[in-house]
């Protein structure tokens, strides 16, 4: 099993400006509440353990319950399936105007910073895996700014894009064990029913396949230290919130060797700096507030030491599907 | 298959962990007289000393010895068994190599292997898989530093005893790093060399400096060292659109460091923020599987009666050569001998010890 460090920084302004993003933050909560007042179902527990969740936090008057077994967190209510799945595509519509997540001047930037290292991430494990010009298949809530960049990289024979949704309740176009690659990018913190969609995705790779997993994870810093107060904590975006051995166990779960498990988010710093920023009555330790207002140096090697051993916020696995 | 295994030293016992855990492999025959019988495993079957070697049991022969008894028992081994997995160095010398490659010449079917294990370990592996078009170009030149510290009892082990070993650290180590270099770049010819016996004054090298060049004309420079008194493995391989890195060693001291390998891609101005400080990823690895699939490869090798896909005879000459070309050059400076000055002592024992 390989564990990652990226030995680069990006600025948050460029990449998750906090302003932008609280006015999609406002928007994705006041959706998910429109949505759940025409009823929800209470989930109790834990898709990893089986668990009965314990109560964390509230976000917004919106509650969060914890695996207490591994620090995963739940949105404790969703609303019914199909009204979930509006609730997403409302949200990545808005993400696409103006007043939404990114604006068009932040777009290359984050072309260049987020999704292209993404693209050489699966182009180098598939070359590591000596995997040539598989068939992937995408799982998104479409349209997806990435399909067209893996379409154009010709790294793959085919490319699928399918709505993670749709795949969750056994989508008939994709057939069983008919791709080599599935790309879950922050899927499963999204989706009302984490399990129904990676036991889709297991359905529809072959034996040997590869699983590529990226999501925030509650194991990392800035989710840590920042909990309930934290601005990316929200729904849909963050109905599931997984910490890291919460989320590899549920990947091994579902039928999967762990060939990467590794965390090599570079903003964690920068977030709890921006949060602290905003509101410097933030409970923070001693020691919180002495790293983040340490100098450049020490904070860059802070993040790299989270990226070494597991403990950032961004999380990123891949695994193979057992023969 | 029924194994018999010479030597119960260092490597000795690193094989027979895998043996005795490898579904082909029903008995293990041990033979080293050297050792005490209570210190060897109670499950497998010790051959005492004065007692016949029981050649016609075995299936597949390990040799973890010394290596001047190394070349003996291989010929033997091949000629009795046929299926042999012989410790590195291949031999003590390039005289002993080719009685080896002699014998195994006179039979046919036989399967030999070299341990050569750096090979498989996980970040030279995905080091191989990144190199090329696509990934970080085709290659520029290749470093390897690859040293120990030798330690308080440095002197009296065999290993720097030229009687016993045929050489110093070059032989000992810098062998494995020669290894990778012929995995990356082919078969190599010496440029030049300068051995030192600066330290610990054995009439063994010390410290080796040896530039090689590729056929391909690709430069590779080796620096093996009894010396380095913090333990390193790096190999820098250098690519037109970028760099692999690979350091420390997944190994049973841990003492060479967190095995990992640093991605560089080659960013000029216009794409990076800072010229000469490009994006890196490391990658850490946690798993070294490298003793099970050099036995795993032999034993199917065996059952399949084809020919191995590492460590095979071809492997073990190029870099037999290498250092037969080495010492023909260069000779230790500044304290030692030349190392054809034999010194003769008690191995004590027929296993490889560390």
């Amino acid at each position: 099993m390989r564990l990652v460090q990226l030995h680069y920084s990006i600025p948050l302004a460029r990449v998750k400006p906090p302003e932008q993003l609280l006015a999609y933050r406002t928007f994705c909560l006041k959706t998910t509440m429109q949505a759940c007042q025409g009823g929800v179902h209470r989930r109790t527990q834990s898709p990893v353990t089986g668990k009965a969740l314990e109560v964390f936090g509230h976000v917004e008057g919106l509650t969060y319950l914890c695996d207490p077994e591994n620090g995963s967190l739940f949105l404790a209510e969703v609303p019914h399936t199909s009204d979930w799945a509006s609730v997403l595509r409302a949200v990545n519509q808005y993400r696409h105007t103006p007043d939404g997540g990114v604006s068009s001047d932040l777009e290359q930037f984050r072309e260049d910073s987020v999704y292209l290292p993404k693209l050489t991430w699966i182009q180098d494990t598939l070359r590591m895996q000596e995997l040539h010009r598989p068939k992937v298949l995408e799982i998104v809530t479409p349209p997806s700014e990435f399909s067209s960049l893996l379409r154009d990289s010709g790294l793959f024979a085919e490319v699928i894009t399918t709505d993670e949704m749709i795949l969750c309740s056994c989508d008939p176009a994709i057939a069983q064990n008919s791709v080599q690659v599935a790309l879950l990018r922050e899927s499963l913190d999204r989706v009302d029913d984490p399990k129904a969609l990676l036991d889709a995705v297991t359905r529809s790779l072959c034996e040997g396949g590869l699983l590529f997993v990226t999501g925030l994870v509650a194991s990392g810093f800035d989710m840590a230290v920042l909990g309930t107060q934290n601005f990316y904590l929200y729904p849909p975006d963050r109905t599931n919130c997984f910490s890291l051995k919460g989320l590899s166990t549920f990947i091994e779960q579902a039928g999967f060797v762990l060939l990467e498990v590794s965390t090599p988010g570079v903003l964690d710093m920068e977030i709890v700096r921006s949060h602290l920023q905003r509101n410097p009555q933030l409970p923070l330790s001693r020691f919180e507030r002495q790293i983040i207002h340490s100098d450049e140096e020490t904070q860059l090697a802070f993040q790299g030491f989270l990226q070494q051993w597991g403990l950032s916020s961004f999380a990123r696995i891949v695994a193979r599907k057992r023969t | 298959m029924n194994c018999l295994l010479f030597g119960y030293g260092y490597m000795g016992k690193i094989r027979y962990q895998v043996l005795r855990n490898h579904p082909d492999i029903q008995r293990i025959m041990i033979v080293d007289p050297y050792r005490e019988p209570s210190s060897l495993p109670a499950e497998a079957r010790i051959i005492p000393p004065d007692t016949s070697i029981p050649w016609d049991q075995a299936d597949v022969v390990f040799v973890c010895t010394p290596n001047n008894v190394t070349a003996d028992l291989c010929v033997q081994a091949l000629h009795r068994c046929g299926h042999v997995f012989c410790e590195k160095p291949p031999a003590k010398n390039w005289e002993d190599f080719c009685r080896i490659a002699d014998a195994a010449q006179q039979i046919p079917g036989h399967t030999l292997v070299f341990g050569f294990n750096h090979r498989l370990h996980p970040s030279v592996q995905a080091a191989r898989t990144l190199i090329g078009e696509g990934g970080v170009g085709p290659i520029l030149y290749i470093k390897g530093t690859y040293g120990k510290s030798g330690g308080s009892r440095y002197r009296q082990s065999w290993r720097n005893q030229l009687g016993i070993s045929g050489g110093g650290i070059l032989l000992d180590q810098g062998i494995h790093m020669l290894d990778l270099f012929h995995v990356f770049l082919g078969p190599l010819n010496l440029v030049d060399a300068v051995l030192t016996d600066a330290f610990w004054d054995c009439g063994v090298e010390d410290n080796a400096f040896v530039l090689l060049k590729s056929e391909q004309g690709i430069p590779a420079f080796l620096h093996s060292s009894a010396t380095l008194w913090k333990h390193t493995f790096c190999l820098e391989i250098g690519c037109r659109e970028g760099y692999l890195i690979a350091t420390g060693l997944l190994s049973q001291t841990g003492s060479y460091g967190r095995e990992q390998l640093v991605i560089g891609k080659r960013q000029f101005e216009d794409q990076a923020f800072a010229l000469g400080n490009p994006r890196e990823e490391i990658i850490y690895f946690d798993r070294d599987e490298s003793w099970q699939k050099e036995v795993d490869e032999f034993l199917t090798a065996v059952k399949n009666q084809r020919a191995p896909h590492h460590g095979a005879l071809e492997d073990a000459r190029r870099v037999m050569q290498l250092i037969r070309d080495v010492y023909a050059l260069k000779t230790p400076q500044a304290g030692g001998p030349h190392p054809a000055t034999a010194i003769v002592a008690s191995a004590g024992g027929v296993g490889k010890d560390s």
